[in-house]
């Protein structure tokens, strides 16, 4: 592997969200194919960060600066990857609170744990309506549709999205959690996958793709 | 309970949290998505950013809404010898509210809660000597989604005479619908405005933002007489600063912005100063709410209320899974702290994984935990009769004060008696079958469940509140599908 695409690697890794992006730039003047750069560098930076995370070596602000060194990267290499080639992830999930809910650490630490693990993340926000949830899984051709709700008066939105969906877009699977959802009741919605924190939401994201 | 006090903030300290405060109140200002809560700070001179929907609130506004708040709210019970008088003098201890699941008593099976959860652990509330004020502990997810806040309320209002908070005021329509249940519960509105038998607890949205719907509500509420709580969550490191003095600057701000818009909009309404920082454990990313953080944060809290003349309320919630070693450890530190600086309602007794989990067992225990923590903090003092003079004089030298009248009367008032705790001989412990803790609490909910009676509202009442649930209720295949 070239010298700069290890150093881009480790950057992710040494959490340099300041510089992380002259760094790219250096790697595209420097005509590194922009693919290797980001799945050979980036990815398996915040792959190694995401497993001492997991394993409780590291702290949450360290993954956080972790993924925001990534993404500063990303930036910049995302840009020059030629017309028509893409990046391999492990699959697209479109994410978001649900309506009239305003929870969003959970859902975060989600997306960041997802987005650190291979998968392309597109995070809705909070309080987002079942239609906004339905179009976006169709327009952005997502793998999975995950949403989080933490409270009792607003987890029967997830219902109302999934039944749908179903309909609709068979294709996307559907990944749910917060604190009041239980299995019982996500089997009980017809959800795909469901789980109670965010390492164990990866788990499911891959058993959904996978 | 009367708090013997200690400080952590100097009046230094509290000065430039106040003044830090204003000036991060002037220059970044708030996000405030409700319109017409933008409209009130508009005509009142705030600056508006309508894209951003935030605004800058000058210190006058917050001064002069500090001048027309009030120093004492009495939380009136339904029955009066339970009202709870928050005059920053005596400290009050409040249910945890609102999980969503709890372990069944009978079965252990961890399941969505049920109305009769929320039944069962109301009535043993209204038996508890150390809860004082009620909140509904578990939302009743068996009921149809579109009223469960409604027969929480209901079910709390007919299983407790004490006072009843709850935090499901979160749109318009809650609000009038919940405020409607209490002017029934009291006999009328005029009644209800002289004796609030019940009051609603607000979050605001860390960092510096106020939700719509809460706050439109919020509005209603005040205008209803209905006595609100503001309660501000940053989490240190994660919503907040992770310096916890940093934490109290933004939920301070979050709850002053909060006050001066209802005492735009009420003078004179009544607010209680709320305040549960509790940081994010950053390992595992769950909120630490039985944490000493916590309690440092809640104390300070309270300092904060009662240097601007407020009523505090503060709360514990232990992350433990179950009752036991963990769950005291965590009840314990989360209250001693905030109850030793004065806090005057303190909530977070029974429930657990972060207010999420309600253990019967564990609502005994809290009682128990908080019974010893108010003889710690009760405060001692020399007096004729606490010196005892004339009765050491009468006992003399060498022989014991069993046999005095004055031991008998002590005895109540000084010596804290423990219901769960075993005191007995090991010898006795072991031949009545080496109880826990944990055995004992599952007694004391049994006999609870079994013998203690709570009048129910008149019928009239009920009547009414049954008008308003089935008016509220919408058909469940209007949209709706089931909470479980
Ligand atoms: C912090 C908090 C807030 C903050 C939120 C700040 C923010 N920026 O998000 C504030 C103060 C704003 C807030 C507001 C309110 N809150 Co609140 N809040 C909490 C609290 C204490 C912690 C939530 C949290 O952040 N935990 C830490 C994160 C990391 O955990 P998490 O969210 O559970 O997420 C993890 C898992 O659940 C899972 N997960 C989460 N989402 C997803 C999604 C997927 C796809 C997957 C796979 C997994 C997954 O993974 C996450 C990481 O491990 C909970 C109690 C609790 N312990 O849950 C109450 C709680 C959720 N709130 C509650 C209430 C009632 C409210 C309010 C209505 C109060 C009010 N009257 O104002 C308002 C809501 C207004 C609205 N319209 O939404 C109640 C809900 C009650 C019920 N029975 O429904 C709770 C349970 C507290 C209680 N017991 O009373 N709240």
């Amino acid at each position: 592997m070239e010298e700069i695409v290890t150093r881009l690697k480790d950057a992710v890794i040494n959490y340099e969200m300041e510089t992380i992006a002259d760094l790219a730039k250096q790697v595209v003047d420097q005509g590194v194919d922009p693919l290797v750069a980001i799945e050979q560098g980036l990815a398996e930076g915040i792959k190694t960060v995401g497993e001492r995370f997991g394993k409780g070596e590291i702290f949450l602000p360290e993954l956080v600066m972790g993924a925001e060194a990534m993404k500063a990267a990303l930036a910049v290499l995302e840009p020059a990857v030629p017309q028509g080639q893409h990046r391999a992830t492990l699959g697209k999930v479109v994410i978001g609170t649900v309506q009239d809910d305003i929870h969003e650490i959970g859902k975060n630490l989600v997306s960041t744990m997802l987005s650190s693990n291979g998968f392309e993340v597109v995070d809705l926000g909070v309080n987002v309506p079942a239609a906004d949830f339905l179009k976006k899984a169709g327009e952005l051709k997502a793998n999975i549709l995950a949403m989080s709700a933490l409270m009792t008066t607003t987890m029967p939105r997830m219902g109302e999205i999934i039944t749908p969906l179903k309909k609709d877009n068979p294709s996307v699977k559907t990944l749910i959690g917060g604190a009041p959802v239980t299995d019982v009741y996500a089997k009980e919605i017809g959800a795909d996958e469901y789980s109670g924190d965010a390492s164990g939401a990866v788990d499911s994201a891959k058993n959904l793709v996978g | 309970m009367r708090g013997i006090r200690f400080q952590i903030l100097s009046k230094e300290d509290l000065d430039r949290i106040h003044w830090g405060t204003l000036h991060i109140l002037e220059k970044v200002g708030v996000q405030v998505d409700s319109p017409t809560c933008r409209k009130l700070l508009n005509e009142n001179g705030c600056e508006i950013d309508e894209k951003k929907r935030s605004a800058k609130i000058p210190s006058h506004l917050v001064e002069e809404a500090i001048r027309k708040k009030k120093s004492t709210i009495t939380l009136a019970g339904r029955n009066p010898k339970y009202d709870a008088r928050l005059d920053l003098k005596h400290s009050h201890m409040c249910a945890n509210g609102n999980g969503a699941v709890a372990v069944d008593f009978d079965t252990g099976e961890r399941r969505n809660s049920t109305k009769k959860d929320l039944i069962d652990s109301t009535t043993i509330c209204d038996a508890l000597p150390n809860v004082h004020v009620h909140w509904p502990m578990v939302s009743s997810t068996d009921m149809p989604p579109s009223v469960v806040h409604l027969h929480d309320l209901e079910a709390s209002l007919n299983h407790t005479e004490k006072h009843v908070m709850y935090e499901t005021g979160v749109t318009l329509e809650d609000a009038k619908n919940l405020t409607a249940m209490g002017y029934a519960a009291a006999g009328g509105e005029k009644e209800y405005r002289r004796r609030p038998i019940t009051s609603c607890l607000q979050c605001t949205y860390a960092p510096l933002q106020h939700d719509a719907g809460v706050m439109d509500a919020s509005l209603e509420f005040a205008r209803s007489g209905v006595p609100l709580v503001f309660f501000c969550m940053p989490q240190p490191g994660a919503t907040g600063p992770a310096s916890l003095v940093g934490s109290v600057v933004v939920g301070n701000a979050e709850v002053l912005s909060a006050l001066v818009m209802t005492q735009l909009s009420t003078p004179g309404a009544a607010v209680i100063y709320g305040l549960g920082i509790a940081p994010l454990d950053m390992r595992t990313t769950v909120r630490a709410g039985g944490s000493p953080e916590h309690a440092i944060c809640s104390a300070m809290g309270t300092e904060m209320a009662h240097y601007y003349g407020m009523p505090s309320c503060v709360g514990v919630s232990g992350t433990a899974k179950e009752p036991g070693i963990q769950a005291a450890i965590e009840t314990y530190t989360g209250c001693v702290g905030p109850l030793l600086a004065g806090a005057d309602l303190m909530c977070g007794i029974g429930l657990l994984e972060d207010s999420s989990c309600l253990h019967l067992e564990q609502v005994v225990i809290d009682d128990e935990i908080v019974g010893a923590i108010a003889r710690l903090i009760r405060g001692e003092w020399a007096c004729d009769d606490t010196m005892a003079l004339d009765i050491i004089e009468k006992v003399g030298i060498g022989n014991n004060y069993l046999a005095q009248k004055h031991t008998m009367q002590f005895l109540r008032t000084d010596h804290f008696m423990p219901s769960l705790m075993s005191r007995e001989s090991e010898d006795n412990w072991s031949k009545t079958g080496k109880k826990t803790v944990k055995d004992t609490a599952r007694e004391k909910v049994k006999k609870i469940l079994a013998e203690h009676k709570v009048p129910s509202l008149p019928d009239d009442a009920n009547r009414e509140l049954t008008a308003i649930i089935d008016k509220v209720k919408k058909p469940l295949w209007g949209g709706e599908s089931k909470v479980q």
